[in-house]
């Protein structure tokens, strides 16, 4: 079975159980977010709408688009966090995802506690974690931090960690949502390395950022989203600065 | 949604939440760990406190009173109460706590049940030892009432992971159920015969008594210690309340579960 990941007019539909606030808006400057609608009690928000793409292995998807676009969303719903509430999804391939990098760590726990934990998560034997243990603290090069609770980690001490351990066992779809920003200029380019390696062993990584040479950087599609609809899905053209 | 898409996922869930118990087992013992890491006394807190709590409970309402081995049967039904009422408190927050965690991994909710209920019995034990101890100081149980007084505990355990998930998906659709509980468990360890014994008379205290479940649960492991007789209308009524709640467990699984991480 070869690695893709075909959306048919997806959609996805957040339910507000309780009344949103939300500031007095001007709707034709609105650029920002998905579709509110519906009153009172049974509000919701639309935000995704009739997204179609297709990815196969190798690719090195590129998201973009102004805040509440609905990038994380739709990264959400590829890992199968969310169910879309429209359309059909299918993925083949083991997914690994990196949202908010404290999101699934334990911040009382040690990196190597961490790092265990997230590998049992990700349903990895005790014997893959113990091989892959020394080659993700070597990557993640924390040295003698690994034995420190994760909470005093700084955010890009936690991004190594969330990478290393997210991409040391190869998975076959890598998912990302905007982290890479708190590692250094020499990290990234590790990970950007790493990247590529992952997608020339037939994988595919998306990638959701609001940075412009990342993306140029790595990936070779980019699709666009304004107010959870796709404004543009294309091969991307390599700028030559 | 279909009724065959409910049993299904709620299948679903339950089978790949045992599946991958070494993510509970480890995330149950992390958060042992959490609680206690400070501490000087870690886990031995929990015998202390139940020994606090027994003796208060025996000291203040142990005064000429009427029912056999009091403080035996104090302790006895206070052990049990703990454990369950603890059970339920933390497991009505339980979503909202692992929003984390939910939002971030796609593990099935079954494993944060689980996770709590394994919590739940290792805490037990701890506090399980000071329970035998007392016992032991007090009654001098036989070996075949410590086996009866056990099979009354298992069928608790066993009824653990379905109480969790019902609480804690209640818990995570109405934020104002963590209230109600938490007010009712506080009332309720008066409102069951934890210290008090039903008086026959038909009145308010016999139907307290009678309609309260977890008078129930407190007499399958109590009635063994203090009489030495099997209470086996008891079991079988608890047998039939755990059956129970496993059924609306898993109706409520199969219908909330992919509805959980959009209200966490
Ligand atoms: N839990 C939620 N409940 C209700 N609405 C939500 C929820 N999460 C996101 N939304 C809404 O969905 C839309 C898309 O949000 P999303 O987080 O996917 O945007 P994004 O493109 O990742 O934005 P950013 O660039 O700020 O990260 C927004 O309108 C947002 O308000
Ligand atoms: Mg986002």
């Amino acid at each position: 079975m070869t690695v893709s990941i075909k959306a048919h007019s997806v959609g996805l539909r957040y339910r507000i159980l309780r009344p949103l606030t939300l500031r007095p808006k001007d709707k034709r400057l609105l650029k920002t977010g998905g579709t509110i609608s519906g009153s009172g009690r049974r509000q919701h928000v639309q935000a995704l709408e009739d997204v179609s793409f297709e990815l196969s292995a190798g690719d090195r998807l590129g998201l973009v688009g102004s805040n509440g676009a609905g990038k994380t969303t739709l990264l959400k719903m590829l890992y199968g966090i969310m169910e879309p509430t429209s359309g059909t999804l299918s993925i083949s391939g083991r997914v690994d995802a990196l949202f908010n990098i404290n999101l699934g760590f334990r911040p009382e726990a040690t990196g190597r506690r961490n790092i265990e934990l997230r590998g049992l998560i990700n349903g990895w034997t005790r014997r893959q974690i113990e091989e892959a243990m020394p080659e993700i603290i070597e990557f993640s090069e924390l040295g003698d931090f690994i034995d420190m609770p994760f909470k005093s980690y700084s955010q890009g001490m936690a991004a190594r960690l969330a990478f290393s351990v997210a991409t040391t066992l190869t998975p076959e779809i890598l998912l990302m949502d905007e982290w890479i920003g708190a590692g250094d200029a020499a990290f990234q380019k590790k990970a950007g390395e790493r990247m590529n390696a992952l997608t020339g062993q037939a994988g595919i990584v998306v990638l959701a950022s609001h940075n412009d040479k990342l993306i140029q950087r790595v990936c070779n599609k980019v699709l666009v989203l304004e107010k959870g609809r796709v404004k543009k899905f294309a091969p991307l053209e390599k700028k030559r600065a | 949604m279909t009724l065959k898409e409910v049993l299904k996922g709620a299948v679903e869930e339950i089978a790949s939440g045992f599946r991958r118990y070494p993510v509970w087992v480890a995330l149950a013992h992390e958060s042992i760990g959490d609680q206690h890491r400070r501490t000087t006394l870690g886990p031995l807190w929990l015998v202390l406190n139940y020994f606090l709590f027994a003796g208060a409970f025996v000291v203040v309402f142990g005064h000429r009173n009427e029912i056999e081995n009091f403080p035996a049967y104090v302790a006895t039904g206070l052990y049990v109460w703990l454990l369950m009422s603890e059970a339920i408190n933390t497991a009505v927050p339980l979503f909202r706590r692992e929003a984390n965690y939910i939002k971030g991994t796609t593990l099935p909710l079954f494993v944060y049940v689980m996770r709590l209920a394994m919590q739940t019995v290792i805490r037990g034990a701890y506090s399980g030892a000071g329970w035998i101890v007392l016992m032991l100081f007090l009654v001098q149980p036989s070996l075949e009432q410590w086996l009866m007084a056990f099979a009354g505990l298992a069928v608790i355990v066993l009824a653990l992971p379905a109480v969790i998930t019902i609480f804690a998906l209640l818990g995570a659709f109405f934020p104002d159920f963590e209230f109600i509980t938490s007010n009712l468990v506080r009332v309720g360890m008066f409102l069951t015969p934890i210290f008090w014994i039903h008086g026959n008379d038909g009145g308010l205290r016999q139907m307290l008594y009678e309609y309260n479940p977890f008078t129930h649960f407190l007499a399958i492991v109590r009635q063994p210690i203090i009489s030495g007789e099997l209470p086996v209308m008891e079991l079988l009524l608890c047998l039939g309340i755990s059956a129970f709640a496993w059924v609306f467990a898993f109706f409520l699984l199969g219908v909330l579960r992919k509805k959980v991480v959009f209200v966490v």
